[in-house]
């Protein structure tokens, strides 16, 4: 509190718990008169909520600029028991409030968008009541990942690493009973228990690294662990390695690397805000967070820095190449999720913090914007859908929001054809009739293919710079896969917006509403200027200097032109490469997409997924059934229940039981149960005989306690 | 022995004796009787005792009010006043063995007190009445246990009235 | 006499008052008003619980020449009273109105009955505990009899006035051999001539036993605890709710303040005798109750078992340390049975319809379903007598056992814990049947017992959650005790 008295600017810092409360408030607000309050009202408080987490980020950022030490602010006590001593302490640094800044500002953003897409979603899906569920979902992740970003202490940021594992879970199976096509299905629930149980992997790799902590440095706490760790390290220098090593599977299953990624592409069975904001932007980057918080532990460990850095690189390669045979736009936007986490990955596991988290800052904006961009399309075109298939012909309809009353069956019937609103061989020619959504797309697209000077060309060659002056194989890698990354969003963007509309559903496409369009905008502008925060140019690091007061002295190599040149030349060169393909001659309706000649079987492995999910089918989940089947068949029902129960327990019980009923049952103990119970009968007649309501006996009683007391007090 | 010792162990065995037949009269105006006669007796205990006050208010209060009033509530309400059912039941050796038991327990310890037939009696002041009336009535003694015994009474009074003028 | 004197008598006074007007208002207000007469005695209670709470932040004062004294201990117990008082004309208001009692003695007599509590609290002088036992007793003989001419009623009354003078005589009689021993009946000076070896302690120690056989009828300690389920039974709801949680209270503040301000020199005779008394109490409670299947003679075993619970406050008297701890754990589970007594027999009145048909487990079958928020409400009262998470009970239970276990007497707390899992037995029984069995229980609605049921059950959860501000004032309250 002495800050406080010093300058009022720092007693912002005792506000930072507010960055909880108030996603907390709005979401209890919203679960319990979310009914009552209508669409709107639900949709102004949660993202009232959310802007005032901003808000108090926003003060935090204020008065970190005046006192760039910041603050721990302590708000309870957590566990006492021997020498572990926790609290929930918030920690307010650069690195923290970057996070916070990041979360609660994109976070806002897309709650807004979502007033507008959920409205047309839960009509689409034909449940409205859902409306409110989902943004106390989406406000109990922003209380999560607030919790995550500005713990103080590892287990805390276990809890909100928990947390938002959570959410995850409950948004992407939010329409847990219907598939992706609103049909009736247990996909998206599945898809929900895939990334829940593939996280229990990781999350198991994170909590051994805890444990570890734990154990060799004797405390949870950030600032005590890192003061321990370099004596450590000195003592068992594999202790620090084998720490990092499990930090990497929890970061792989947070932040889907290789091998835990599987589940993220399934993810986007949830709502397209869902996608932007948890599996996009935010969620998925903890695992980049956890490892720049945790430098120190990382700047000890060359080894474990190296693998961090080659899974990344490897993952960034991977998940490019996967991109590049996708049909479905969020698919394609999942596995560029994949492959741009890699580069994060890849950054911190180099060392290069401040390039990584830079990065983490720009493609949080941009892939925001393409996520949401890409929902815009999907609203645009199920409205052309439903007003080209339906509303002309079809009476059956159900009017908008009594969908309640219907069967999902019902709902099948109706739509007597399926139609995937996601699918990219549905679209093209959307340029004219959805003009916002096409330039906002664009300019994300641009940004993610590294297109000087959008966003995403500065922190992409940030990451490559220092690859290549450090780790050549990283670079290479990563290189390569940015050229892929360039090709497949200009494939993309060809393809949806461009050429000839290939269903009618896409002639008939309409341009969303401003609560939609707005947030796009804005995040377009930041995708298109977010760059600026940290320019390679002496003086111009502005970030880096941020970050300086979290991580120390930074050393910032000098801007290089044949890096930036190559990738910039290699970009545009894909993007070249993609119009050859996809807009020179545009494809036509059911026409096979042009590379699957040339590339031949490796174009099979890239739309299948390199058929990893089908691998791990085949290694664990086969397998695991079996032995679980295995288990529960024979060992505990052959073997536990009928051999041994039955033949064992039973039988032998019987035997023994025919040996002491005769000479031993009927002999001894049936003589001293009788009269033991006889005993117990007579007592108790004594017993009711006492309490037979004659007031004369209860004195009796009364005198009984006198004579027992005087004579005790006599006799003792 | 002298007179007055005397006095007290008649005076003793009419109590006791008198407080047996009132347990054990089957006429329920002769229990009342003996009654009058062990209060009576009470009172000349309290006579021994130079407790002239007490004894005046045992014979107007108990004998005069009270037990006059037991009388005319039994011929009032009873009119079988001869009780022919059986005067004790299974428990009279219980009953018997226990209080035999306690009173050889207080008696037991009460022997520690030290009483004996030869101390003389604490000597009475003249002015008894006198402080036992300011005792009553001074703020440091004994007006709240008055006062609280008065509102008792009338606590006592309003339930008496309640369950004896209640007839619906 | 001075200012003092009547501060420290002003919240008894002010409820004597009260209730002296409250029969005088019966008679100018009209049939159809009588309601109000509950209102009025609710404010009654609630001005003395308001000048109770203004006068607790005041120092020790002795007054009437040390008659009576205001301390910490006082403070607590009389805002425990006063809060009795009032969920007792809370459970009454509407019940009465059913049983067709509602008559103008009702609530005076209430109040007297508070009073007296009230002095029994403050007392100082064993002539004034005697008085305030009387002042506390003869409006609950009446009580208890008020559904007069109902016979079950009446034998109740009768039943309680007879025992009740039968100990009373008792009390009496321990009064006299402690003045007879000591030469005063003033609680310090009985100390005083203790500590200058003047007292006869033979004497002494057994007119402890009687004033203990006494207080131990009031309490339902075994074996003087027989009149208990007849009582109950038969004593018209509201009044058995009152008199569950207030005699019950009134009788240990007796015991506490007696045997813990004026026996401390006797305790190494006291202490077995206690730990006996609540070893049997517990034992005999709980065993029985498990064999009842009339609601109300299963909550009046229940009770007596609870005081099996608080009995063991005196085991560990011997102990210096413990002590304290013993007692502020004592005050603390007054507190914690006061709010699942009435609550439990609140809900007993709330499934009460026909008055003359004893109310039985069964009963109790389906009401999760036919009225939710009642049984879970029960299931906290049940929970809280049991002495499970989340409730105050448990908090309570802790506390007393770990000061057994202090005192050295692990034998007792062994004997608290596995009585309370018989306890478990019949408790949790009325759960299973409110939750698992079905049933179409008539319940009835009325909003000041719903209201009183609910404040006791939040209280109990809530308070159970953070229960050390309320544990430090217990501890400050026997801080001056002894």
């Amino acid at each position: 509190m002495l800050l406080s008295e010093a300058n009022p600017a720092a007693g912002l810092f005792v506000l930072v718990p507010w960055i909880v409360f108030a996603p907390v408030i709005g979401l209890l607000i919203n679960a319990f008169a979310g009914k009552r309050l209508g669409e709107r009202g639900v949709g102004w408080v949660a993202s009232l909520a959310s802007g005032a987490a901003f808000l108090v980020s926003a003060l935090q950022f204020y008065a970190l600029t005046l006192h760039p030490e910041g603050a721990q602010v302590k708000i309870a006590e957590w566990i006492r028991i021997g020498q572990l001593s926790l609290d929930w302490t918030f920690r307010v640094d650069s690195l923290s409030v970057t996070m916070m800044l990041v979360v609660s500002g994109v976070g806002t953003l897309i709650h807004i968008y979502a007033i507008g897409y959920m409205h047309e979603d839960v009509r689409f899906k034909h449940d409205p009541a859902r409306f409110p569920r989902f943004f106390v979902f989406l406000n109990l992740f922003i209380a999560a990942m607030m919790i995550l970003v500005s713990a103080d202490n590892y287990l805390m940021l276990f809890v909100g690493w928990e947390g938002v594992g959570l959410c995850s879970f409950l948004l992407i199976g939010f329409w847990y009973d219907l598939d992706t096509l609103g049909r009736s299905s247990w996909a998206n629930s599945n898809a929900a228990k895939k990334a829940f149980i593939t996280n229990r992997v990781g999350d198991f790799g994170f909590l051994i690294a805890g444990f570890l902590i734990f154990w060799y440095m004797g405390s949870f706490a950030f600032s005590e662990v890192f003061a321990a760790a370099p004596e450590v390290a000195k003592t068992h220098p594999w202790v620090i390695t084998a720490i990092t090593v499990f930090m990497l599977v929890g970061v792989a299953g947070k932040s889907a690397q290789i091998p835990l990624y599987v589940w993220l592409p399934d993810a986007m069975a949830g709502p397209t805000p869902v996608s932007a904001l948890i599996h996009a932007a935010t969620m998925v980057t903890a695992g980049v967070y956890l490892v720049t918080r945790s430098f120190p532990l990382f700047g000890l460990t060359h080894d474990g820095q190296y693998i961090v850095a080659t899974v990344g690189a490897v993952t960034a390669l991977f998940a490019a190449t996967i991109a590049v045979g996708q049909y479905d736009i969020k698919k394609v936007l999942a596995y560029s999720t994949i492959s741009q986490l890699g580069f994060m990955v890849a950054a911190v596991g180099m060392g290069a913090y401040v390039a990584g988290m830079f990065h983490l800052v720009t493609h949080a904006f941009f892939k925001a914007l393409l996520f949401l961009s890409a929902g815009s399309v999907i609203l645009g075109l199920e409205r052309g859908h439903h007003h080209g298939h339906h509303a002309p012909s079809s009476p059956v309809l159900p009017p908008q929001g009594a969908g309640n009353s219907l069967s999902h069956g019902e709902i099948d019937r109706v739509k007597e054809e399926v139609f995937d609103p996601g699918d990219i061989r549905n679209m093209g020619g959307l340029r004219a009739r959805m003009p916002v959504t096409f330039w906002v797309y664009l300019i994300g697209a641009l940004a993610l293919a590294g297109i000087f000077p959008l966003a995403g060309f500065w922190s992409k060659d940030e990451i490559l710079l220092d690859a290549f002056l450090h780790y050549p194989h990283v670079y290479w890698l990563l290189t390569l896969a940015a050229f892929l990354t360039a090709f497949y969003m200009g494939r993309q963007v060809w393809m949806v917006f461009f050429g000839k509309a290939r269903h009618e559903a896409a002639e008939h496409a309409q341009e969303s509403p401003s609560v939609i369009t707005i947030p796009l905008i804005i995040l377009a502008a930041l995708s298109a200027f977010g760059g600026f925060i940290n320019l390679p140019f002496k003086g111009f690091h502005q970030f880096g200097y941020w970050l300086e007061h979290t991580l120390g002295a930074i050393e910032f190599p000098p801007f290089n032109f044949m890096v930036a040149g190559v990738s910039t030349v290699l970009a545009l060169g894909a993007i070249a490469l993609s119009w050859f393909l996809y807009q020179r001659k545009p494809l036509e309706h059911g026409q096979t997409d042009p590379l699957a000649k040339p590339l031949g079987l490796v174009f099979v492995g890239m739309e299948q997924k390199w058929f990893i999910d089908e691998a791990y089918q085949f290694l664990f989940v086969q397998p695991y059934r079996a032995l679980a089947s295995w288990l529960a068949q024979k060992v505990d029902w052959d073997f536990w229940h009928e051999w041994f129960h039955d033949s064992v327990l039973v039988k032998g019980f019987v035997t023994l039981a025919r040996l002491l009923a005769d000479p031993v049952d009927l002999g001894f103990i049936d003589r001293v149960s009788y009269w033991l119970s006889d005993a117990i009968r007579a007592s108790a007649e004594t017993l009711r005989k006492l309490q037979n309501g004659f007031v004369r006996s209860y004195a009796l009683s009364v005198v009984l306690g006198v004579a027992a007391i005087l004579g005790y007090l006599l006799l003792k | 022995m002298d007179a007055s010792q005397i006095i007290f162990f008649l005076s003793a065995a009419l109590i006791l004796v008198s407080a047996l037949f009132v347990v054990t009269a089957r006429n329920l105006v002769h229990a009342a009787l003996w009654l009058i006669a062990t209060l009576f007796g009470v009172a000349v205990l309290y006579v021994l005792l130079e407790a002239g006050f007490l004894a005046v208010v045992q014979v107007v209060v108990y004998i005069g009010a009270i037990a006059i009033l037991f009388i005319f509530a039994v011929m009032l309400t009873r009119r079988d006043l001869l009780s022919q059912s059986s005067q004790t039941n299974a428990n009279w050796p219980v009953a018997l063995g226990v209080s035999a038991l306690s009173l050889a327990a207080i008696a037991f310890i009460a022997r520690g007190f030290g009483f004996s037939l030869d101390r003389p009696l604490a000597p009475v002041p003249t002015d008894s009445l006198e402080r036992l009336g300011q005792a009553l009535v001074s703020p440091q003694q004994f007006v709240l246990p008055f006062e609280v015994a008065s509102v008792l009474l009338v606590a006592a009074l309003v339930g008496a009235v309640y369950v004896a003028m209640n007839k619906k | 006499m001075t200012i003092t004197d009547f501060s420290v008598i002003l919240p008894v006074t002010l409820l004597t008052a009260w209730a002296s007007i409250l029969l005088l208002a019966e008679l100018f207000l009209p049939r159809a008003q009588r309601p109000f007469l509950a209102l009025l005695a609710a404010l009654g209670l609630a001005l003395t619980l308001g000048i109770s709470l203004a006068q607790s932040a005041q120092e020790f004062a002795p007054g009437f020449g040390g008659m009576v004294v205001r301390d910490g201990f006082s403070n607590f117990l009389n805002v425990l009273f006063l809060l009795t008082g009032l969920f007792g004309v809370a459970l009454s208001y509407r019940y009465n109105q059913r049983a067709q009692i509602e008559r103008g003695e009702y609530y005076p007599l209430l109040l007297f009955s508070v009073a007296g509590m009230m002095l029994m609290g403050q007392a100082a002088d064993l002539i004034v505990v005697f008085l305030a036992l009387e002042l506390l007793s003869f409006p609950l003989y009446i009580l208890s009899a008020f559904a007069y001419p109902r016979p079950q009623s009446e034998e109740a009354g009768l039943k309680y006035f007879l025992l009740g003078a039968f100990a009373s005589g008792f009390v009496v009689y321990g009064i006299a051999l402690t003045f007879g021993a000591s030469g005063s009946t003033d609680l310090a000076r009985i100390v005083a001539s203790v500590a200058a070896g003047s007292a006869n302690l033979p004497l002494l120690t057994a007119g402890a036993g009687l004033l203990l056989v006494g207080f131990g009828f009031k309490v339902a300690a075994v074996p003087f605890h027989m009149w208990t389920p007849d009582v109950y039974q038969g004593a018209p709801t509201s009044v058995t709710a009152f008199m569950a949680a207030g005699a019950k209270t009134a009788g240990f503040a007796a015991l506490l303040r007696v045997f813990g301000a004026a026996f401390p020199a006797l305790a190494a005779d006291l202490s077995p005798l206690m730990a006996i008394l609540a070893a049997v109490t517990m034992l005999f409670g709980n065993l029985i109750a498990v064999a009842q299947t009339d609601m109300k003679r299963m909550l009046a075993y229940s009770s007596i078992a609870q005081a099996g619970y608080l009995l063991m406050a005196f085991a560990p008297f011997e102990i210096e340390a413990a002590r304290t701890m013993a007692v502020a754990g004592a005050l603390f589970y007054l507190l914690a049975y006061t709010l699942a007594s009435f609550g439990s027999w609140g809900v007993v009145i709330a499934l009460e319809k026909d008055l003359d048909r004893h109310l039985s487990i069964g009963d109790f079958a389906g009401l999760a379903r036919r009225s939710p928020w009642l049984a879970a409400a029960m299931t906290v009262f049940m929970l809280s007598l049991t002495g499970l998470p989340p409730t105050l009970g448990l908090v309570g239970k802790i506390y007393l056992f770990r000061a057994v276990i202090e005192g050295g007497m692990v034998w007792l707390a062994v004997i608290g814990a596995l009585t309370s899992v018989v306890s478990a037995f019949y408790y949790l029984r009325i759960v299973v049947n409110m939750f698992m069995r079905e049933g179409e229980p008539a319940v009835e609605r009325e909003w000041w017992l719903e209201f009183a049921i609910g404040a006791a059950a939040v209280v109990t959860v809530v308070v159970s959650l953070w229960p050390f501000p309320l544990f430090e004032w217990a501890e400050w309250a026997v801080m001056k005790l002894f």
